[in-house]
Formats: C-alpha cells, sequence, structure tokens
C-alpha cells in the first residue's frame, strides 16, 4: 500500500495552500481574462464587465455546463469519458416538464425521479461499461443516441412548455431559475454547492482517493484491493445523475421541456474539464480547475459578447483558447 | 511558466483588440449625448423607453439571430446591414445563437448590459426567450420582432409575414393546379416549437382541404436545415413507393430533398415546393428557374423594415404599430426569371 501511495504521490491531494495553486494552474489563465476583461469592456465610460448585473449574468450562463463538468471531471479522473451527458440534461428537462405539466407531479417527487432517471441512466452506462467490458466513449456515444430518443417519444417530438400554478406545474420549480434579492441566480448557488460538495468528496474521502487511483494506475488499483468496477459505476451514476440535475435547472431557466436541448453540451462539459487542468488520461485534475476552466468559457462568451465579435469569429477564437490553455499546462504534467 | 503565460496573454490581448474592441473604441468617442438639441420638444416614444430626453446622434442596435445556419437568416442579417447603410447614425452589434435558447438567452442579458438602444431579434423558440426579452422591454429597451414571435405582448413591433396565408396559396396552388387529379405528399416541417412553421403547416392544411384527392401520407421535421433534410427525405422516399410531391416549410430543406430523390432516381417523377424564395445563388428563385422546384413562396426577411421602424422610434420619436404583415408571392417557374432580377437577384 505504502508503494502504492509513493507512485501515486502527486495525485494525492496536498492539503496546503501553494500545493493546491500550483495543482490549479488553470487559476492564471482566469485571472489574466478577468484584467483584460475589465479593460476591455468599457463602453461610454461605464465599465460593462465589473458590474454585479454582469459577473452574475456570467454565473447564470456557466451554471448548467458547471454541474455537467463536475460529473465529468470525476469520470474523466477515472480515464473515462460520458459523452450521454447533454441527452441526459434533455431526456429529464423533457421528462420533469412532462411529469408536472402533463401529469401533473409535484415538486418534490419530479425532482426525486428526474434525479432517479439520471442515477438509472448511470448505472446503465456504468455497468454496460465495466460488466460487458466496454470502452466508456463507445457506451455512451450509443446511450447518448438512446436518452434522445426516449427524450422525443416522451414528449411527442415538440417542447413542453412549463406554466406554474394551480393545475400546471408546482411553483417551487420556477423557483431553480430565479435570482434571489434579484441579482444572485439560483444555478449559480447550485453550482457552486455541487462543486463544494464533490471536491470535497474527491479530496478528503476514501472514495475520492480511490478514484484517483483508479486513474492514475487501474491494473495497480485493482491489485491493491480497490473495488474497481463498483466505483466506477458509481461515478457514472453520480455524472448523469448531475447531468439530470442540470436539465431541470435548465428546464427552468428556458421554461420548457425541450427534447433537443443539450445537444453539443457533453463538449462543453469537456473543455471546461480539460481547460482547468485535469488530464483526459486520468488520474490527475481538480474539480477546482473545471470550476476555472468553465467560468473561463463563460467569461470568453462574456467578453466577445459585450465587444459584439463577429459570431463566426468567436467561434475560431475559442477554439484557439481550448487549445492553448490545454497546452499550457500540458507540459507541467509528469511524465 | 512566465514565458507560456505572457504567451496566453498576448494571444488575448491581440485578439480583443483586433475583433471587437476597435469598434467600440470608435463608439465612446462619439456617443456623447448631443445636449445641445431641443430638448424642449415633446418625444413621443413607446411609452417604456422613458429616459430619452436628449437627441444622441449615434444608437447602438443589437442583432440577436438564433441561427445564421440558415441561409434565410443569413439574408435576413445582410439586408439590415444594407439598409443600416443609410442611417449612419446606427450601429449594430450582431450575436447569433446556433439554435441554442440558452445562448440566445445570454446574447440578450449581454445586449442589457450593454444597454443598447433597441434590440431586433428572432427569437429561437418562442417560450424559452419570452421571459429575457421581457427582461429587456420593461427594462425600457424597446424590442422588435422578426419572422418569430413570443408569449405574451412584451415586445414593441412584430414584423413577419403571415404564414398561414402563405401556406394556404401553397396549398391552393397544390390543389388547383400542380395535383388537379390527386396526389400522395410527402409533408417535411421545420423546429417543432417556432410559431412560422407551426402556421405553414397550418394553413397548407387548411389549403389542400379543396381538394380531397389531395393525400399529405407522410410528415416529418428536419429543423429548417438542407443536410438533415436529405437524410429525412431519403426514409421517407424508401417508405413510400408512390410520391407525387414534396413539400418542406424552406426551401433549403425542398433542395435536401431534391438531392434526395436524385440520389435514388426519383426526382423526374415528384413536384417539389417550397417556401422562403430568396434571391440568392442558392435560393429558391434559383431552384425554380433551374427546374428543381414547381412552386416557391416568398417569404421577406423584414430586415429593411426594422430598420426603418427602428429610424422612426429612435431618431424621429413615432410611436410604432404593433404588428407589420408583410406580402407575399408565389414563384412559378412563369414568373421566376423575372421575379429573380425584380428581387434584386445578380
Amino acid at each position: 500500500m505504502k508503494q502504492l501511495q509513493i507512485k501515486m504521490g502527486n495525485t494525492i491531494s496536498k492539503n496546503n495552500i501553494m500545493g493546491s495553486v500550483k495543482k490549479v494552474q488553470s487559476v492564471f489563465g482566469l485571472i489574466i481574462l478577468l484584467i483584460i476583461a475589465s479593460f476591455v469592456c468599457v463602453k461610454n465610460g461605464k465599465n460593462l464587465f465589473l458590474d454585479w448585473r454582469n459577473i452574475m449574468n456570467v454565473l447564470r450562463a456557466v451554471s448548467e455546463n458547471g454541474i455537467i463538468a463536475v460529473g465529468m471531471t470525476m469520470v474523466i479522473l477515472l480515464g473515462g469519458i460520458d459523452l450521454s451527458v447533454g441527452s441526459v440534461l434533455g431526456l429529464v428537462g423533457t421528462g420533469s416538464a412532462a411529469l408536472m405539466m402533463n401529469n401533473h407531479f409535484g415538486f418534490v417527487p419530479t425532482i426525486i425521479i428526474g434525479l432517479g432517471i439520471g442515477c438509472v441512466y448511470g448505472l446503465f452506462n456504468g455497468v454496460v461499461i465495466t460488466k460487458m467490458k466496454m470502452q466508456p466513449f463507445l457506451v455512451t456515444l450509443a446511450s447518448m443516441s438512446m436518452a434522445r430518443g426516449i427524450a422525443r417519444i416522451w414528449s411527442n417530438g415538440a417542447g413542453i412548455p412549463l406554466s406554474y400554478g394551480d393545475g400546471l406545474a408546482p411553483v417551487q420549480f420556477e423557483y431553480l431559475q430565479i435570482r434571489i434579492g434579484g441579482l444572485i441566480p439560483v444555478p449559480a448557488i447550485i453550482f457552486v454547492a455541487v462543486a463544494i460538495i464533490f471536491s470535497i468528496v474527491l479530496n478528503r474521502t476514501k472514495f475520492g482517493r480511490q478514484i484517483y487511483a483508479i486513474g492514475g494506475n487501474e491494473r495497480a488499483a485493482f491489485l491493491a484491493g480497490i473495488r474497481v468496477h463498483r466505483i466506477k459505476i458509481f461515478v457514472f451514476m453520480i455524472c448523469a445523475t448531475l447531468s439530470a440535475l442540470s436539465g431541470m435547472i435548465h428546464a427552468a431557466q428556458v421554461s420548457q421541456g425541450g427534447p433537443n436541448d443539450g445537444i453539443g453540451y457533453e463538449l462543453n462539459a469537456v473543455a471546461a474539464v480539460c481547460i482547468g487542468g485535469t488530464s483526459l488520461a486520468g488520474g490527475k485534475g481538480t474539480i477546482a480547475g473545471t470550476v476555472i476552466g468553465a467560468v473561463i468559457l463563460g467569461l470568453l462568451d462574456n467578453i466577445m459578447g459585450l465587444n459584439g465579435v463577429n459570431s463566426n469569429l468567436q467561434l475560431i477564437v475559442k477554439g484557439l483558447i481550448l487549445i492553448l490553455a490545454v497546452f499550457l499546462q500540458a507540459d507541467k504534467q509528469r511524465d | 511558466m512566465k514565458k507560456s503565460i505572457l504567451g496566453l496573454a498576448i494571444l488575448l490581448v491581440v485578439s480583443m483588440f483586433s475583433t471587437g474592441c476597435s469598434t467600440a473604441a470608435t463608439a465612446t468617442k462619439s456617443t456623447v449625448p448631443d445636449v445641445s438639441e431641443t430638448n424642449s420638444e415633446s418625444v413621443t416614444e413607446d411609452t417604456s423607453a422613458a429616459s430619452q430626453t436628449e437627441t444622441k446622434d449615434k444608437f447602438v442596435i443589437g442583432m440577436a439571430q438564433c441561427n445564421l445556419g440558415e441561409p434565410w437568416r443569413v439574408a435576413m442579417n445582410d439586408q439590415i446591414a444594407l439598409a443600416a447603410k443609410d442611417y449612419p447614425m446606427f450601429e449594430i452589434v450582431y450575436s447569433d445563437a446556433a439554435q441554442d435558447n440558452s445562448k440566445q438567452i445570454a446574447d440578450i442579458e449581454n445586449f442589457i448590459q450593454m444597454d443598447v438602444d433597441l434590440i431586433i431579434t428572432s427569437p429561437n423558440e418562442s417560450k424559452p426567450l419570452t421571459n429575457v426579452i421581457k427582461k429587456a422591454y420593461d427594462a425600457g429597451i424597446p424590442v422588435i420582432l422578426l419572422d418569430r414571435k413570443i408569449e405574451g405582448d412584451s415586445y414593441t413591433q412584430f414584423i413577419g409575414a403571415d404564414n398561414v396565408l402563405m401556406g394556404l396559396e401553397a396549398g391552393k396552388y397544390v390543389a388547383e393546379t400542380l395535383l388537379p387529379d390527386g396526389g400522395k405528399v410527402l409533408e417535411i416541417k421545420g423546429l417543432e416549437g417556432t410559431s412560422g412553421g407551426i402556421d405553414r403547416d397550418k394553413g397548407f392544411r387548411e389549403g389542400i382541404a379543396s381538394n380531397p384527392k389531395v393525400e399529405i401520407i407522410a410528415v416529418s421535421n428536419a429543423d429548417w436545415l438542407r443536410e438533415k433534410a436529405i437524410t429525412i427525405a431519403e426514409e421517407m422516399l424508401q417508405a413510400n413507393e408512390e410520391v407525387d410531391l414534396i413539400i418542406t416549410l424552406n426551401d433549403p430543406m425542398t433542395e435536401g430533398a431534391y438531392i434526395a430523390a436524385k440520389n435514388m432516381g426519383r426526382e423526374k417523377d415528384i413536384m417539389f415546393v417550397g417556401f422562403d424564395a430568396l434571391p440568392t445563388p442558392d435560393g429558391g428563385i434559383k431552384s425554380v428557374m433551374e427546374g428543381r422546384m414547381s412552386l416557391t413562396l416568398v417569404y421577406p426577411t423584414g430586415g429593411k423594415e426594422a430598420i426603418e421602424s427602428a429610424y422612426a422610434l429612435l431618431v424621429e420619436g413615432k410611436t410604432l404599430e404593433k404588428n407589420i404583415t408583410l406580402g407575399t408571392e408565389l414563384i412559378t417557374p412563369e414568373n421566376a426569371e423575372d421575379a429573380y432580377i425584380r428581387y434584386g437577384g445578380e
């Protein structure tokens, strides 16, 4: 066991601040972007960026991706990937809207069933990957398509608009997208809470250490007695459940359950994870990095949007930033 | 590490300053309100734009497009840009949501943050965009909706052609001229949640009702996209041996269906109908001229009218009508060549 710990030395979290900062180098990129944003987004003498409403807008816009990305971080730490997250978002968004509008379910049952669908979905992903010994890329690619199909069948292809009140959807569901005090968006609060919770799980629990171990060297982890299959299944369940949570927040924010929503969201999640410094090979990365990665993506959109940058150019810039961010962090990684 | 961070910083700064920033910089210089003008003249504006008591000499208009993947919307943006050339006091800022409701919500939030003088938008879907547009409207920013509506009436003006009427005209033409003895029809619709698609479909079905021998035997969706329509049409043609006419709710999808039919060698046996009739080389009028389509209907984008409304509202201080309905025209092989020139095609 000791030998294993020496081999995995770098991946086990250091509890001091310098160690944490060294691990989360994406924070430098974030600081640079923040500085640039503060100078560049000034119009009529008004700083468009350094304004509470704008900061809250950005946090709101990154929350859905951020929540998914937290789950995706854990999957990628294992050395896997989950491509079905966008479809699960669409499925649970649609399903929860259907349950509330068509079947008149209350708030709590809807949330429970919504998260439950995520759990079951993740269980499916995890079991097929481990027991049938198939690549996560392949399995989640397939389940991505399946979830999309289920979503469309559930809603007959059209979006299910959400209206609140008696005989309609429960008003508490709308709270998922309000701004507290007119300023702080609930989705952002949920995002921060999710990030903190799973950061603690990864850094302070045996479960978390085992995830890093499996990602670092799966065979060694197995030989050391770690129940690899069980942990993998758990992690895929967590990822899908977080996507489900994001799906319900999304439905509340766009006031409809859309079976076509979430297309491409898996790519945004992976981008956030990678910009945050997590290695696609597994075994190295942090939730904090992912949060920063998600915020960086949101900042890019915000800076370019506030400056009216041509939308086609925005796509190019985002791609270049992704490559740059990953490249700058890659040569710091061991081996 | 220091070198690479410097590299990142340089890249970002260069990309920022080479694109958006230069326009932002010039805007700051010339947007100082011209206070020396007559402030006493009472300006009758839309009631929620309460702060416009001084005459400005520069206005920023935010154009939030829902999907520049559609050629018709590229034409809409182009027509807005062209119309704005006549009004040098207008600066137009564009955004594209690539069919993602969440992105369009964020785009409009940015425009609110930028405190634009007016927003022109085509909402991706009605319900999802209603709240954010209402937020802009209630905050005093006039909103002109083009082609697609939101729920409720928290907007200044809607400009669009009458899609129900267009569908009706298409249906009547099919029932009376193209398939007078009846026939089997495949229908390919656009993105489900869009008001234009719902209206055209409704109108079409009313239009063909006069000829009970015209039968819609299969319906599907291709989200307004040409590539998607190729696949969808292939499936529908595979499943249906006898097809006399394919109608899709926009020209790109009809072209896609044509390609699918051609790949199966069946394009000569089928008639093709679409909507939009853009006077561009890849547009519907050309398709009719070149014999691929039997009918398309002009769907004006309203871009020019939107800029004219913006001028009337922001500069002249007039109140705008809530609804402007634009007309349409049937384009058939008889008038296609002439129409192409009339609508400004080269």
